[in-house]
């Protein structure tokens, strides 16, 4: 899950529920949508990812997500890691 | 940043709205106040914005069916509850919060299961200061024969021989005071390295 939201969040930052739905468009993952605020809160303290309120006109606020450097170096690895584990499935169901 | 009542039309909306949002204050209310205030307004702002994209049916349906959507507040926050009460604990050494957050860490792992253990072997110092102040001759930091005996309690026939002497004498109880002290902090620090070494 974590690897999603590092890839969704690579060019973009997202509010929760626009992110949500970003995910379910991208992806045939079906998120159970409470459970994406604890995990965005762990990867927060992870320094994964940074979060900033931003006023609304509609006096609601939203809470914006963005991908920190650190993150960045993750995806990367975490890239690097599929894309071995990628081919060596490939390799031996051939 | 105020939290600002999403508006319906429907009584019944507001009702089911206002139970749901209840929840989430009764949930996080172990939480920091800047924490509670967060973690409600997001949600707040998930409501409004999943409403105010799918306006095409009757208000209630439409509620529920967000609400069902993000789930029971109790089983949805708990472990973001368990996470931030953690991290409150080991940065305010705030003893009511360590016990809160081992509480809702217990099924976590083995690992807090030990914690837990070892702020519970606190309450022994605090049982010896008791212990002292009710038999003040049986209870100490005892040495026979110049090797370390027991630091406890001892029967009064063991203290009949001359080769026992008790080291701490009126100094006994400050001295545990300051041991649960240190003991207290120890362990403290010891979760937050833990919680640290998590992360990683």
């Amino acid at each position: 899950m974590t690897f999603i939201v590092l890839n969704v969040l690579r060019d973009n930052e997202f509010y929760g529920y626009e992110f949500i739905e970003e995910v379910k468009k991208l992806t045939a993952i079906e998120i159970a949508e409470g459970t994406f605020y604890p995990l965005m809160n762990r990867l927060k303290k992870e320094n994964l990812v940074d979060s900033k309120w931003v006023e609304q006109d509609s006096g609601i606020p939203r809470k914006y997500y963005v991908l920190t450097d650190t993150g960045r170096e993750t995806l990367v690895q975490m890239q690097s890691y599929w894309e071995k584990l990628s081919s060596s499935i490939k390799k031996i169901s051939k | 940043m105020k939290m600002k009542n999403i508006e319906f039309k429907e009584s019944a909306s507001r009702r089911v709205y206002h139970d749901y949002i209840s929840r989430i204050k009764k949930t996080t209310n172990s939480l920091s106040t800047s924490d509670q205030k967060d973690v409600l307004l997001e949600f707040n702002s998930h409501i409004y914005e999943a409403l105010l994209r799918n306006q095409n049916r009757n208000e209630i349906d439409q509620l529920l069916d967000v609400l069902d959507r993000l789930g029971i507040p109790e089983e949805v926050l708990k472990p973001l509850v368990a996470d931030k009460k953690l991290e409150q604990a080991t940065t305010t050494f705030n003893p009511l919060h360590v016990a809160r957050a081992l509480i809702l860490n217990i099924t976590n792992g083995i690992t807090y299961i030990i914690f837990f253990v070892l702020y519970l072997m606190l309450f022994g110092f605090v049982y010896l200061i008791y212990a002292k102040i009710v038999h003040p001759d049986e209870v100490g930091l005892f040495f026979k024969n110049d090797s370390f005996m027991v630091l406890g309690r001892t029967g009064q026939e063991n203290l009949s021989g001359s080769e026992i002497t008790e080291l701490l004498g009126n100094w006994f109880i400050p001295v545990m005071l300051v041991s649960i002290l240190v003991f207290y902090l120890v362990i403290t620090l010891l979760l937050r390295l833990k919680r640290k070494i998590n992360k990683k």
